[in-house]
Parts: structure tokens; C-alpha cells; sequence
């Protein structure tokens, strides 16, 4: 016995291109995958396969122990919320909820309880008689998921449903929808290019690109542990450095590995000058840590980001990003400021390995660093 | 303020510029004597009464009616799935059936009746000079009108997404087509309805040459009152245009009619 939903090895492409590669997942009842990654990667050509709205080449659909792949749409058992509503702008609200349920054959008295049920689930009871223009996007959007899920399908799919709302509305609607997919225990795909929406919503995360999943995991691990350039730098504003970039900025010697990751927000500044530095609590172990790789820049660029501060540190060939906390200890940080940067090796992921750069053998650093300490490492 | 002023007096101008032939129609319809004065001398209703009392102008009218209406139905019973369908189901198709329907644009009138009427003269389809030929070429000359109306409001309401909601949520293809996006598209394909009808009203040359006198519509016959008394065709004119504007009128009405959505329980 396999697991509640799987994809296995999907093919599609279309006018000679391939837009899907021998894709496979699998996903759990009651589980809410995001699909993650650049537009074009193939993420919504996926799910209209998985809906039946395309044909794909080759592969198998499992829902639920059926094949799906043989069956016409309306036959799947899988509903869509798309990224324009598709709200039927004929009917009014509660038409439109009730629309699967009178396709279906139900009841009129069962219809009427089940549509009830459904605008208090998304909170737009008092919507019933209205038609979709006469809504906001966001109550819009809350319909059509509430018209998808009042037939109570088997796997619900979700096409970039925020995308069209503006960020404050966006931000609501994601908890809310997340509220509902646990409330309900829905399995859920849902398909966005937004990081942040992707991390804060799903059990699992599966970043996609150019038609094949790079990277699956919980979303903590995909954000502390990319495993290629590609989903270090769609992930999390990472810092990627290849070997010499690396090498020439830290004074590193002998790198195992291609290419590294550092988060931005494991950089951490300290100002060039000792006048300005004793000023400023030293609340960053990493200067004391003397294993820390560290090195010379000067800032230039500052952007301000509510919570942290995002930094562009020029350090000769190489920029770097480093994001600090817009707290008050912070010492005072503008153009051309110069600055040390500092970076515990734990956080320098090599890319090529997976792991730390610090639990690689051949690490070593340059001599004019001295005094290295910590058994992980051979000075020279 | 200066600005509005400025909209309005261009306003005004171009319905002075439209409207004044077609008052000058009007009294030359209804004057008795139009001589050498500015106004004309007398008044008289004997033009309108005497259209109203030739048979042959109802008949015709009824005629030109009766054409119009069979050759725009046809194309609503054939064109709008047709688009539907390609435009949804298969759009892979849009651009060769883009490229049919837009053929008769490039055709003069008077070619297509030559050629028409060298085909539909003998052989197994003889119908030259009835009703048919007519029907069947007026569908293909409003192909581009029906055509561009309806596939812009299948866009507007984004039929595909509709469709596929639709049938994702367990309607079948005809059901998605009956209860979503037909009701959606009504105004659209009543613009194109509405457009073609007049155009047809109008149209003289293939009317004249694939049916003549055989059959003769409200332009034939008109065109031949002209030559006998300018007062009694600018009576007929007048009838005529009116009658479009009525219809037109009508269709609207009932367009908005069609339209109006059922209250829910």
C-alpha cells in the first residue's frame, strides 16, 4: 500500500519542450504540499494534469488507491480553486456554492444545509444573495474555495489562488485557508511563487524547476538546508559563492566543494572603527567565536525591511548580503560604512555535500588568520 | 468649462452632419410641392399611404425579415459552438478559423455573386433566385461580425477557466455550456446579432444580383420605387429606417430581458 495521493513519473511537453520530467511525489490524507518555484517551472501544468484539464504523456495519478489518470475530469474526484476565482458571474454566491451540489444530484433541503455550512466556513453568510462583482477579491476567492470544497472532494488544488490579492489580504486569507484545510483535514496541493507563502502555510514544501522537483522537505528544512544554488537563492536571499569567491573573501585555502550558501541573517556586521565598536553591545558571539570566518567590507547598500535591516557588503570582488535586526543596539549603519563581517562555518552550507563547509576534511584557513581553535580544524 | 463646451459643439456637429439627410428625407417624404422655396410649400401623408397601401412593400418587408432572421439564426445555431468549441477545446484551431471567417471581408460583393451564381445556377444545387442562396450568402457575409462578437465575449468572460470550473465541479461539457458561459456571453452575441441584422438590412448588391426581382426585398424594392417618385421612396427610406430603428430597438430590449438574472430562493 502506497500512500494517499502519489504521482509517479509524469511526463508532459508540449510544442517539443519538456514542461514536465518524469515527475514523482507522494502525499499523506490530510496534508498540504506546496509546490514552489519560478514561473514557468511547470508547477500549474502539473495541476491541471492532476485535474484532468490537460493530458499529460506519460505517467501515473494515484488518489486514493484509484487511477486517475483514465478518468475524464468531472470523474476525478479532485476540485480547483484557480488564481482568477472562475466564479460563475451569473449566479450569486450561494448559486455558485451550490453549483457542484445541484450537478451532483443532491437534494434540495441537503443543498441548502451544505451551502449554509460552507458560507460560515468562510464567513460570508451574510454574502449569500450577492453576485461575484459585487465582491472583493478576497471574498471572491473565499467563494470559490468554498464552492470547491462543498462537494467534499478527495484532494483540492490550489492554482496561485493569492496571487491576484493585494499583501495584506493575502497574508489573511493564507492563515485562513490553512485554518480551514486543518479544520477540515483537506489534502491540499497548493502551487505558488511566493517563498514566503509556501513556507508559512504547508506541511511540506517541493521546490520545482524546469519541470522536475529539486528539493522536497518540512518547510524549516528547506529553509535551513537548500541543497542547490537553485533553491538556496529562490529560498531565502542567500548568499552564493562559488569556491574562489569563497576563498578570496574568508582568506580560505584548499575548499573542498564548488559552491556555498551563507543565510543573510547569519551574517554578522560589526563596525570597522573601534571607536564606533565600543559603543555597541557586543551581543554577537560570532566576533568571539574565534573559529568565525571573517573579513573586511564596506557597505553599499542599506535597505530597510521593517524587523531587519538588509545590507550589501562590498568586500573587494564579492557582495554579500547580511540582514540585521532593526533593534536598538544596532550601531548606526549607512553607505560606505566600513565594516567586519562575520560568519560561523556551521552556516556556511556547501552545496555540493549537504552539511556545514565545517564538516568537511579539507577545510583550512589562510595563516594570516591565526589561532584557530576548536578541534574541527587544522591551522596552518 | 471652455473644454465642455468644445465636446458638446462637436457633438452637435456630427449629428447635424448625420441627421440632416435624413430630415431632409423626411420632408421630402412628407411634402406635398418642393420647389424653388427653402421649406416645402405643403404637407402631405399621401406618400406614406400609398406605400402603406402597395402590397408589394409589406411583402417585400416581410421578405427582407424573413431572410435576415433565417441567415443570423443560422449563424447563432452554427457559430457560437463552433467558437465555443475551438476557443476552449481545441485552440489550436483559433487562427485557421480566425483566417476563414475574415475571407469574406476581402471579397467584393459582386465577385462573390458571380461566382455564386455560376455554381448555384445549374448542377445539383439550382438555386439561384430564391430564398436560399440569399440565406446562404449572407451567412458567410456576416461570419466576421458574429464571429469577432462572440469569440471577444467568450475572452472577456474567460470561458476556458469557467469551463474547466465548471466541469470540475461535475457538469458535463453541455451543462457547462448551457448553465455558465452561454448566460455569460448573451450580450455579446446579441452586439453581433444586433450588428449583423442591420448590415443585412441594408445590403443591396447580392440581394440585387443572386435574386432580383425573384425575390424581391425591401432594397429591391426600393431601389426600383426610386425611379418612379422620388417623394414615395424617400417615404420608404424613411419606413425602412425606421423600422430598423424600432427593431434594433426591440432586440435590445429583449437582450436586457434574456439577461436579467433569476432572483435566487
Amino acid at each position: 500500500m502506497g500512500s494517499y495521493f502519489t504521482l509517479n513519473a509524469i511526463t508532459k511537453s508540449f510544442n517539443g519542450s519538456q514542461v514536465l520530467n518524469n515527475l514523482s511525489l507522494e502525499a499523506e490524507q490530510g496534508e498540504l504540499l506546496t509546490l514552489l518555484g519560478p514561473s514557468g517551472c511547470g508547477k500549474s501544468t502539473l495541476l491541471r494534469c492532476i485535474a484532468g484539464l490537460d493530458v499529460m504523456d506519460n505517467g501515473s495519478i494515484l488518489l486514493d488507491g484509484v487511477e486517475l489518470s483514465t478518468l475524464p475530469a468531472k470523474k476525478r474526484n479532485v476540485g480547483m480553486v484557480f488564481q482568477s476565482y472562475a466564479l460563475f458571474p451569473n449566479l450569486t454566491v450561494y448559486d455558485n456554492i451550490a453549483f457542484g451540489l445541484k450537478m451532483r444530484g443532491d437534494r434540495r433541503e441537503q443543498i441548502r444545509s451544505r451551502v449554509e455550512e460552507m458560507l460560515e466556513l468562510v464567513e460570508l453568510s451574510g454574502k449569500r444573495k450577492e453576485y461575484p462583482h459585487r465582491l472583493s477579491g478576497g471574498q471572491q476567492q473565499r467563494v470559490a474555495l468554498a464552492r470547491s470544497l462543498a462537494v467534499e472532494p478527495k484532494l483540492l488544488l490550489l492554482d496561485e489562488p493569492l496571487s491576484a490579492l493585494d499583501a495584506k489580504i493575502r497574508r489573511n486569507l493564507r492563515m485562513e485557508l490553512r485554518r480551514i484545510q486543518q479544520r477540515l483535514k483537506m489534502t491540499m496541493i497548493f502551487v505558488t511563487h511566493d517563498q514566503e507563502e509556501a513556507l508559512m502555510i504547508s506541511d511540506r514544501v517541493f521546490i520545482m524547476n524546469e519541470g522536475q522537483i529539486i528539493q522536497s522537505g518540512r518547510p524549516e528544512e528547506i529553509y535551513t538546508e537548500p541543497s542547490s544554488a537553485f533553491t538556496a537563492r529562490f529560498i531565502g536571499h542567500y548568499n552564493v559563492l562559488n569556491r574562489q569567491e569563497m576563498e578570496a573573501v574568508f582568506g580560505l585555502r584548499e575548499l573542498a566543494g564548488s559552491a556555498y550558501a551563507i543565510r543573510p541573517e547569519a551574517v554578522k556586521l560589526r563596525p570597522a572603527d573601534e571607536e564606533t565598536a565600543h559603543g555597541v553591545k557586543a551581543q554577537d558571539d560570532s566576533f568571539r567565536d574565534s573559529s568565525a570566518l571573517t573579513a573586511q567590507g564596506h557597505v553599499t547598500e542599506v535597505t530597510v525591511l521593517g524587523s531587519l535591516i538588509r545590507c550589501t557588503v562590498s568586500t573587494g570582488e564579492t557582495e554579500i548580503q547580511a540582514d540585521m535586526l532593526n533593534d536598538r543596539y544596532r550601531f548606526p549603519i549607512r553607505q560606505g560604512t566600513g565594516v567586519t563581517l562575520a560568519v560561523d562555518p556551521e552556516d556556511c552550507r556547501n552545496l555540493d555535500h549537504g552539511g556545514a563547509i565545517g564538516r568537511c576534511p579539507s577545510y583550512q584557513k589562510n595563516e594570516s588568520f591565526t589561532s584557530l581553535s576548536g578541534s574541527r580544524f587544522t591551522a596552518r | 468649462m471652455k473644454n465642455k463646451g468644445y465636446h458638446y459643439a462637436v457633438i452637435v456637429l456630427l449629428m447635424v452632419y448625420l441627421l440632416l439627410p435624413l430630415l431632409a428625407t423626411l420632408l421630402f417624404a412628407l411634402a406635398k410641392d418642393w420647389q424653388a422655396t427653402i421649406l416645402p410649400s405643403g404637407w402631405t401623408l399621401e406618400w406614406f399611404a400609398g406605400m402603406l397601401q402597395d402590397a408589394r412593400f409589406m411583402e417585400s418587408l416581410g421578405r427582407s425579415l424573413l431572410v435576415c432572421t433565417l441567415s443570423v439564426l443560422l449563424s447563432i445555431i452554427i457559430m457560437v459552438p463552433t467558437i465555443y468549441i475551438v476557443t476552449v477545446y481545441m485552440p489550436k484551431l483559433e487562427k485557421l478559423l480566425y483566417a476563414l471567417v475574415l475571407l469574406p471581408y476581402a471579397l467584393p460583393g459582386v465577385v462573390m455573386a458571380v461566382g455564386l451564381i455560376r455554381i448555384y445556377s445549374g448542377g445539383p444545387v439550382p438555386i439561384t433566385g430564391t430564398l436560399w442562396i440569399l440565406i446562404g450568402a449572407y451567412f458567410v457575409i456576416i461570419l466576421p461580425y458574429m464571429y469577432q462578437g462572440i469569440r471577444n465575449a467568450l475572452r472577456t468572460v474567460n470561458a476556458r477557466e469557467l469551463t474547466n470550473a465548471a466541469e470540475l465541479l461535475g457538469a458535463t461539457r453541455a451543462q457547462a455550456f448551457k448553465l455558465v458561459v452561454l448566460p455569460n456571453i448573451l450580450p455579446g452575441i446579441m452586439v453581433s446579432v444586433l450588428l449583423s441584422f442591420s448590415i443585412l438590412f441594408g445590403e443591396f448588391v447580392l440581394a440585387n444580383l443572386l435574386v432580383g426581382g425573384r425575390y424581391e426585398t425591401v432594397q429591391i424594392y426600393l431601389y426600383k420605387r426610386l425611379s418612379e417618385s422620388g417623394h414615395l421612396s424617400s417615404a420608404v427610406a424613411i419606413a425602412y429606417f425606421g423600422f430598423v430603428l424600432v427593431l434594433s430597438g426591440l432586440l435590445l430590449r429583449l437582450g436586457k430581458w434574456v439577461l436579467r438574472t433569476p432572483d435566487i430562493r
